[in-house]
C-alpha cells in the first residue's frame, strides 16, 4: 500500500471510529417498532401447510387467530370466539364469533370462514400437520353469520383444546391460498413483505378487534449461527433473541447491562430417537441398552450447559399428569454392554446418527456418539439440513438414530400413530391414548396420559434426554417477550417499551 | 544439489516444519496422551495443565491429542488428495500434449478451463453436497479440483520437452508414444510437478481445514483442525486460547509447505535463481 493512501485510510478509520458513539445513538431503534431474532426462517408462512415450529413462531396469535390461543402460562382463553358451548354428551360444540372482526384485506369474518378453514383442513390433500384435532368431527354447520356447530362422531375429551393450536387457524376463503407466501388474517399484525433468508416485517393492524398492540412496526430477523445471534444482540442489532442457540453465551450477556437474560421452558421434549423399525433397533434389548449407555445429565451439561429439565419420558413436566421416570433407566454402561451381548451384539455394531442443524443436536450428537462408542456401538455422525431431515428421517424413516425435539404440547399420542417416524407400534399405547380421547373426566384422561408415558419408557422406545429451555434474551426497557414457549409463539402485540 | 539446497533458508525452514507435522502425525497414529474422543463434561474447558498440556475443548477432550490426531488426518487429506489430482491430472495433460491442436487436446483443456473459472473450494463445497459431508467425500473433492491444476501444467511442461531434439531422436529410433511419454517426458517434468505438489499441499490442507470448519469436511468424532477452529470460536469469551491451537497448527503447517515448495523450486530449477 502505498504511504498515502495509508494515511487516507487511517484517518478514514480514525474518523469513523470518533462518530460510532453518535452513529449507534442515532441507529438505535426508535419506540414504536421492534426487531425480534429468531434462530430458524420459516419454510412457509401458513401454519396448516407444516409443521415447522418456526411458521407459528412467527403467525401464531401475530398475523393469524384461532378461535381459541394459549396465553404465555399455557392457558387457553377464547380468542375469535366468544364463548363455545358444549352439549352435556360432549358431542356437539355451538361456537359463537365475536362480533367486528375483519381480516387484513377487509373481508369481515363469518361462520362460513370456520367452516371453510377447518373443511380445508381436513381435505384428504391437506398438509396439516395436526390432523388429528379435527378427526372426530362429523360435520360443520354455519348457522347464522356468528354462530358454527360442529357434531362429533364420538365424544373427545380435548377436542375444543385443539382449536386453540396453530393448525386450526382461521382463514378466509378469499385468500387461504396465498396463506404460505401473502398472508392474510385477522390477527393484531399484517404481513408487510417478506425477504427470504434474512427478514420479515409486519405492521400494525389498525382495525384489530382486540387491544391496539404498542409496537406500529415489527421485523423478525432470522439468524441461525449462534454466534452470529450473541453478536447481533451485543451490537443492537436485535431487541430480542426468542430462544438463543448459544446456551454457553448466557452469562456474557447477563453481564451486559443493556440486555435481560431469562431462562424458561419449552414443551419441546429432547430424544435420541431411534428407528424401532429396523433391525437391530427392533431389538428391545438394543434399546435398552442405547437408553443405559447415555448419561443424560452429562448431555444435558454438555450439549446446553446445563439449562434443560431432565426427563424419562415423552411428556412435559409442566403438565399436572407428568410422571417422573428420569430414574426408570440407569446410567450404567458396564450393564449396558452386557445387554448388547445377551442381544447377539458382543462386539457392538455400527450405526449412522443423523443430525439437524440445531446445537442442541449437533452437541449431544457429538456427546451420545461418544457415549454410544463406550459399549461398542461405532457411531457415524451425518448432520443434515432440515428439508433433508423432514424428508428422509420423518418421511421416508430412513435412519438409524437421531437427535430431536419434539416442541408440540401433548404430544405423546405421535406414539400411537401408524408410520410416524420411531417405527414405534404399541397396541397398550394406542389403548391409552384412545383413553385420553375418550375419557369422561380430567381423572380418567391423566390416567391414560399416565399409561402411555410408563408404556413408552418399559418399552425403551427411544432415548428421553431433557426438556429444551428457551433462552429469551432482550433489550433492557422491551417489555412483554414470552419467557416460556407453551406453544412456539412470539405474540408482538403483548410486546412495549418502557 | 543437496548442497545447495542446505543454504537455502526457506527449503530448510518448510523442511524442518513439514518433518515435524510428518513426525507428529506418525506419531498419533501410535500414541497419544489421551483418547481425543473420550468426552468428559466435568472437566472441560480447562486451562493448559500437566494432565491436559493445552487445556481441554468443550466436552472435556484433550486439545492435544485431538491437534496430533489432527496432523494426521491433515496430512491423509493432502496426500490422498494430492496423488488423486496427480495422478489423473499428469496422465490427462501428457495424453493432450502428445495430440497438441487435435480435439482432444482441446477437450481436456477447456474442461480445466471451465473447471478454473470456479474457486476450488466453491467447487469443493458443491461436490460435497451431493457426495454427502465426510473425510472420504472431502478428500475426493479436493482431489477432483487438483486434477486440472497439474493438468494444465503436465502439458505445458511435456509441449516444452516433446520439442527437443532426443525426443525426434527417440521417435526417430522406433520408440512408442507411451514409451517416450514414460521413459523421456515425465522424467524431465518431474521437478516442476514436485514443486506444483508441495504448493496443492499446501491448499489441500487449507481447504480440508476450510471444509471441516463449514462442517462438511471430516466429521466427528474424527478430530479435524478446521471444525476444532468452528468449535472454539463458540467459546471464545470462556476459553479464549482454545482457538489458538488449531489456529497455529493449520499457519504453520500450511506455512511450512509453501516455503518447502519455494525452496524445492529454486533448488530443482536453478535457472530462477539466476533470474
Amino acid at each position: 500500500m502505498q504511504p498515502v493512501s495509508r494515511r487516507v485510510a487511517l484517518s478514514v478509520g480514525l474518523a469513523a471510529m470518533a462518530l460510532s458513539i453518535p452513529v449507534s445513538a442515532s441507529a438505535q431503534t426508535p419506540k414504536d417498532s421492534v426487531v425480534v431474532c429468531q434462530t430458524l426462517e420459516p419454510p412457509i408462512l401458513d401454519p396448516t401447510g407444516g409443521a415447522a415450529a418456526a411458521i407459528r413462531e412467527v403467525t401464531y396469535d401475530n398475523i393469524f387467530e384461532t378461535l381459541l390461543a394459549f396465553n404465555g402460562e399455557g392457558r387457553i382463553e377464547p380468542r375469535l370466539a366468544e364463548k363455545i358451548d358444549s352439549s352435556a354428551d360432549g358431542l356437539t360444540h355451538t361456537i359463537t364469533l365475536r362480533a367486528g372482526v375483519t381480516f387484513h384485506d377487509g373481508t369481515p369474518l363469518t361462520a362460513d370462514d370456520v367452516k371453510f378453514s377447518f373443511e380445508r383442513a381436513m381435505a384428504p390433500d391437506s398438509k396439516n400437520s395436526q390432523k388429528w384435532i379435527f378427526a372426530p368431527i362429523a360435520g360443520i354447520e354455519a348457522r347464522d353469520a356468528r354462530t358454527v356447530v360442529i357434531t362429533l362422531k364420538s365424544a373427545v375429551g380435548d377436542f375444543v383444546d385443539g382449536l386453540a393450536w396453530a393448525d386450526a387457524t382461521i382463514f378466509s376463503a378469499k385468500s387461504a391460498d396465498k396463506a404460505g407466501t401473502e398472508p392474510v388474517g385477522t390477527g393484531p399484525y399484517q404481513f408487510v413483505r417478506w425477504n427470504r433468508g434474512d427478514r420479515l416485517l409486519l405492521k400494525r393492524n389498525d382495525n384489530y378487534w382486540g387491544k391496539k398492540p404498542a409496537i406500529a412496526n415489527a421485523t423478525f430477523r432470522f439468524i441461525s449461527d449462534p454466534q452470529a445471534q450473541v453478536a447481533a444482540l451485543t451490537a443492537g442489532d436485535c431487541d430480542a433473541h426468542t430462544n438463543l442457540s448459544a446456551p454457553e453465551a448466557v452469562p456474557q450477556l447477563r453481564a451486559n447491562p443493556n440486555l435481560r437474560v431469562t431462562i424458561g421452558r419449552t414443551e419441546g421434549e429432547t430424544i435420541v430417537a431411534m428407528n424401532n423399525g429396523k433391525a437391530p433397533f427392533n431389538n428391545p434389548k438394543v434399546r435398552e441398552a442405547i437408553s443405559m449407555a447415555i448419561d443424560r445429565a452429562q448431555v444435558n451439561e454438555g450439549a446446553i450447559s446445563g439449562f434443560g429439565t431432565l426427563i424419562g419420558t415423552h411428556f412435559s413436566p409442566n403438565h399436572p399428569a407428568y410422571v417422573d421416570l428420569t430414574g426408570a433407566v440407569k446410567y450404567d454402561p458396564a450393564a449396558a454392554r452386557k445387554l448388547l451381548a445377551e442381544a447377539g451384539f458382543p462386539n457392538g455394531f455400527s450405526a449412522t446418527l443423523r443430525l439437524p442443524p440445531p446445537a442442541y443436536a449437533q452437541r449431544g450428537g457429538e456427546i451420545v456418539a461418544a457415549m454410544l462408542g463406550q459399549i461398542g456401538i461405532k457411531v457415524s455422525i451425518e448432520p443434515v439440513q432440515w428439508a433433508q431431515w423432514l424428508e428422509r428421517v420423518y418421511r421416508q424413516r430412513d435412519y438409524d438414530l437421531t437427535i430431536v425435539a419434539h416442541v408440540e404440547p401433548l404430544d405423546i399420542n405421535i406414539y400411537a400413530r401408524d408410520g410416524y417416524y420411531f417405527g414405534y407400534a404399541s397396541e397398550a399405547v394406542k389403548d391409552a391414548v384412545a383413553r385420553t380421547k375418550s375419557a369422561k373426566t380430567e381423572a380418567e384422561r391423566f390416567t391414560a396420559y399416565r399409561d402411555a408415558q410408563r408404556r413408552i419408557t418399559a418399552d425403551f422406545a427411544n432415548v428421553y434426554l431433557f426438556m429444551l429451555p428457551k433462552i429469551t434474551v432482550s433489550r433492557a426497557g422491551l417489555k412483554g417477550m414470552w419467557s416460556n414457549w407453551p406453544v412456539p409463539a412470539n405474540p408482538l402485540g403483548q410486546l412495549s417499551w418502557e | 544439489m543437496i548442497h545447495r539446497a542446505l543454504r537455502h533458508p526457506s527449503f530448510v525452514v518448510g523442511l524442518a516444519i513439514t518433518l515435524m507435522v510428518l513426525l507428529i502425525a506418525i506419531l498419533a497414529v501410535f500414541w497419544t496422551p489421551h483418547d481425543p474422543t473420550a468426552i468428559r463434561i466435568s472437566a472441560r474447558l480447562r486451562p493448559p495443565s500437566a494432565t491436559n498440556w493445552l487445556g481441554t475443548d468443550q466436552f472435556g477432550r484433550d486439545v492435544f491429542s485431538m491437534l496430533i490426531l489432527g496432523a494426521r488426518n491433515a496430512l491423509l487429506v493432502g496426500i490422498v488428495a494430492v496423488g488423486i489430482g496427480l495422478s489423473i491430472g499428469v496422465a490427462l495433460g501428457m495424453v493432450a500434449a502428445t495430440g497438441e491442436g487435435s480435439l482432444l487436446d482441446e477437450g481436456i483443456m477447456r474442461v480445466c478451463d471451465f473447471t478454473f473459472a470456479f474457486p476450488a473450494v466453491l467447487t469443493a463445497i458443491l461436490i460435497l453436497t451431493f457426495l454427502g459431508p465426510g473425510l472420504v467425500n472431502a478428500i475426493i473433492a479436493i482431489g477432483i479440483f487438483n486434477i486440472p491444476v497439474f493438468a494444465r501444467i503436465a502439458r505445458g511442461a511435456a509441449l516444452q520437452v516433446m520439442a527437443r531434439d532426443y525426443i525426434r531422436a527417440a521417435r526417430a529410433a522406433g520408440r512408442s508414444t507411451p514409451g517416450i511419454l514414460a521413459r523421456h517426458v515425465l522424467p524431465n517434468i518431474t521437478g516442476i510437478l514436485i514443486v506444483q505438489a508441495s504448493v496443492q499441499f499446501a491448499l489441500a490442507i487449507l481447504a480440508e481445514a476450510g471444509l471441516s470448519y463449514l462442517g462438511i469436511g471430516t466429521q466427528p468424532p474424527n478430530p479435524s483442525w478446521g471444525r476444532m477452529l468452528n468449535d472454539s470460536q463458540t467459546f471464545l469469551a470462556q476459553a479464549p486460547t482454545l482457538a489458538l491451537f488449531p489456529g497455529a497448527a493449520i499457519a504453520l503447517a500450511v506455512l511450512g509447505f509453501n516455503m518447502l515448495g519455494d525452496g524445492l523450486r529454486d533448488v530443482l530449477d536453478p535457472k530462477s535463481l539466476e533470474r
